[in-house]
């Protein structure tokens, strides 16, 4: 299967949505693919899967959220990187301190702690995260603007498991 | 409405026990593995060929190892320390709810002999592979199982009849038992809080500062005296019971080789014992564990003099590190008796089933300088070639490419040789340390094959101090 270097092809979403769903379903952190000049590298850390793309040439793309997209080009440089991670400064994770099952509201027929665009402060509470019948309320211990939520109801989640993005700049 | 029983002669000469199942006795349909590295991995292994779906816990330090691709599912528990993730019971039973087990196989080490985790897993209604934990607390404390065992007639080290609770009261035992005398903590185990005591002056001297670690290390500072028995072999018996009282022993293995109370080399049968001793170690091994109330798998330990007397030590309510080399003489997978036991089958064998056939050595890997006081020496490892061949099995969680961490113990493999002989057992167990490739990481390969080939090891004219003396570490 004979690919020129700047082939839209090795970065076809769906080949990498498929890597993604590997990486989950088999526990792996790190997937790095070469092809000539261009390379992947899929890392997965405590923010969740991250995708890279490096060619040779190319303008950059967009900084990647937990679903990875990539723009057509698909080519990201140093630099511009740099400048993503610099972004994601502002950006800190509350993460489960327990091991459990989520809960995003009190109880079934209340609106959920917090959705995204709310402030919140160290003492809000975000979520429950019940265990052993035990329905424990976890707070934000941070100031901001929740950007994301991560889990879905009722959804099982581990120690240290990303739960919420909050979004730290006053 | 017994269970039948089928027992194959295979053609290697060894028992294929298969237990047959009734149908009111299901087998778990999934288990929490709550341990890490090799024991983890053994366990997984075992419930995958029984059909069992496995769930696996890890703490940060251990995410991404590769065993855990094993389990069905995987969750995080904690950061790296073990008192923050493996030690965590709230933890653990949390990830056994929302993994929706059955059952927890402790492993050895970390929660195994918790009597109190044993019972909260069954007050969750989740069963815990392994001894009852009123079996487990009662030879948990050592001196109530050398009271147990006075009871049924296991001979014990000569010593104080419970605890001594003044100087007076020790004084007076050690003069009348002899000296030296070993100070013990009733609390304590593994080695840890003895205190070895030539003469009353000594003896004085050793039981306060045994009274102050011993506090410090296990929360009391009880003590109890036995004779101090000079140049001993550590001799132990792997028992197996089921929940309808039918208890067996699997013979015993020969744990002298230690450095500072830790293992280096396991091997069965124990070489140079008299067929009537071992069948009298033995059977006080199943009288004791009978007398306990005790099920599923553990170890009675025994010392043995010059002179063949033998005496019960402690009883290890778990399986051990070392169950691969009475797996190989005995043809019996250990793990999966003891997932069986608890499922609540009936042992399948009866003790004339059970036979012990030719040699079996097991040597730890422990990744430790040997050239700085064997340190535990974490690292990655970069280059991992293991060794195989007829009668050879490697035991271990670790690749090219894996990090050893400083946060559990430095033990990274488990090397076991099983031939007809011992002859055989200790060539081939030369021939594959030798194949054997770790580097990344410094191990103790270099010392197991000094050992191996020394003439007070082919002769078996060892004790438990005969490591440290010779290697002066």
């Amino acid at each position: 299967m004979a690919e020129g270097p700047s082939n839209p092809e090795v970065f076809d979403v769906d080949r990498i949505r498929r890597f993604v769903e590997l990486m989950q379903e088999f526990g792996l952190t790190e997937i790095n693919l070469r092809h000539g000049d261009e390379r992947i590298q899929l890392r997965r850390g405590f923010e969740g899967p991250v995708c890279t793309g490096i060619s040779a040439s190319g303008p950059p793309a967009a900084a990647l959220p937990a679903v990875p997209t990539i723009s057509a080009q698909a080519a990201v440089p140093a630099a511009p990187r740099g400048a993503a991670q610099e972004e994601e400064k502002h950006i800190v994770l509350i993460k489960s301190p327990m091991v459990g099952t989520f809960y995003s509201a009190p109880d079934p027929d209340s609106p959920p702690y917090v959705k995204v665009g709310d402030v919140v402060g160290p003492e809000t509470t975000v979520c429950i995260v019940e265990a052993m019948k035990v329905f424990n309320q976890i707070p934000a211990e941070v100031s901001g603007r929740i950007v994301a939520v991560l889990v879905e109801n009722g959804a099982p989640v581990e120690f240290g498991q990303p739960l919420f993005k909050v979004d730290t700049r006053p | 409405m017994g269970p039948a029983l089928a027992i194959e002669e295979t053609r290697g000469g060894h028992l294929d026990l298969i237990s047959q199942r009734t149908s009111a006795e299901p087998m778990f349909k999934r288990i929490l593995v709550a341990n890490r590295g090799e024991i983890a991995l053994r366990i997984l292994r075992a419930c995958r060929e029984m059909g069992i779906e496995t769930v696996a816990v890890f703490s940060e330090a251990d995410r991404g190892a590769a065993y855990l691709e094993l389990a069905d599912e995987a969750y995080c528990i904690g950061p790296a320390k073990a008192s923050e993730s493996y030690l965590r019971i709230d933890r653990v039973i949390s990830a056994a709810e929302i993994g929706n087990v059955q059952a927890i196989h402790p492993g050895y080490g970390f929660l195994a002999e918790n009597a109190h985790f044993a019972e909260v897993c069954r007050s969750c209604d989740i069963e815990f592979i392994g001894p009852p934990h009123e079996a487990m607390a009662l030879v948990g404390d050592k001196n109530a199982a050398r009271q147990l065992a006075r009871q049924v007639g296991v001979p014990t080290v000569p010593g104080s009849e419970g605890l001594v609770n003044d100087p007076e009261e020790a004084l007076a035992v050690a003069r009348k038992i002899g000296y030296p005398v070993l100070v013990k903590a009733a609390a304590g185990g593994g080695g840890r809080g003895m205190r070895v005591a030539l003469d009353d002056a000594a003896l004085r001297a050793a039981l306060k500062q045994a009274e102050n670690e011993a506090d410090a290390a296990f929360g009391s500072g009880e003590l109890y005296l036995e004779k101090y028995i000079e140049h001993p072999r550590h001799v132990e018996v792997q028992v197996l019971g089921d929940r309808y009282g039918n208890v067996v022993h699997l013979f015993e293995r020969d744990c002298t080789m230690q450095r500072r109370h830790q293992k280096l080399i396991e091997e069965s049968p124990a070489p140079r014992l008299p067929d009537k001793t071992r069948q009298a170690i033995c059977e006080s091994a199943v009288r004791l564990i009978k007398a306990a109330g005790y099920y599923n798998a553990g170890t009675v330990e025994f010392i043995v003099d010059r002179h063949g007397n033998f005496y019960f030590i402690e009883v290890n309510a778990r399986i051990q590190v070392e169950h691969p080399v009475t797996e190989m003489v005995t043809g019996i997978d250990l793990i999966k008796a003891q997932i069986r036991v608890a499922a609540g089958e009936r042992l399948p064998f009866t003790q004339e089933d059970i036979r012990s056939q030719g040699a079996a050595i097991e040597c730890r890997i422990n990744a430790e300088d040997p050239a700085k006081g064997f340190r535990p020496s974490p690292g990655t490892i970069q280059r991992f070639i293991a060794p195989g061949g007829f009668g050879v099995r490697f035991d271990t969680h670790v690749y090219a490419g894996y990090t050893v961490t400083p946060y559990y113990d430095s033990m990274i493999g488990k090397l076991i040789v099983h031939q007809p002989t011992r002859e055989e057992t200790i060539a081939t167990m030369q021939r594959a340390l030798a194949e054997l490739r770790i580097e990344g990481v410094p191990t103790t390969v270099p010392l197991l094959r000094e050992i191996l080939e020394h003439p007070a090891f082919l002769e078996a004219r060892v004790d438990t101090t005969f490591v440290e003396r010779t290697w002066l570490s």
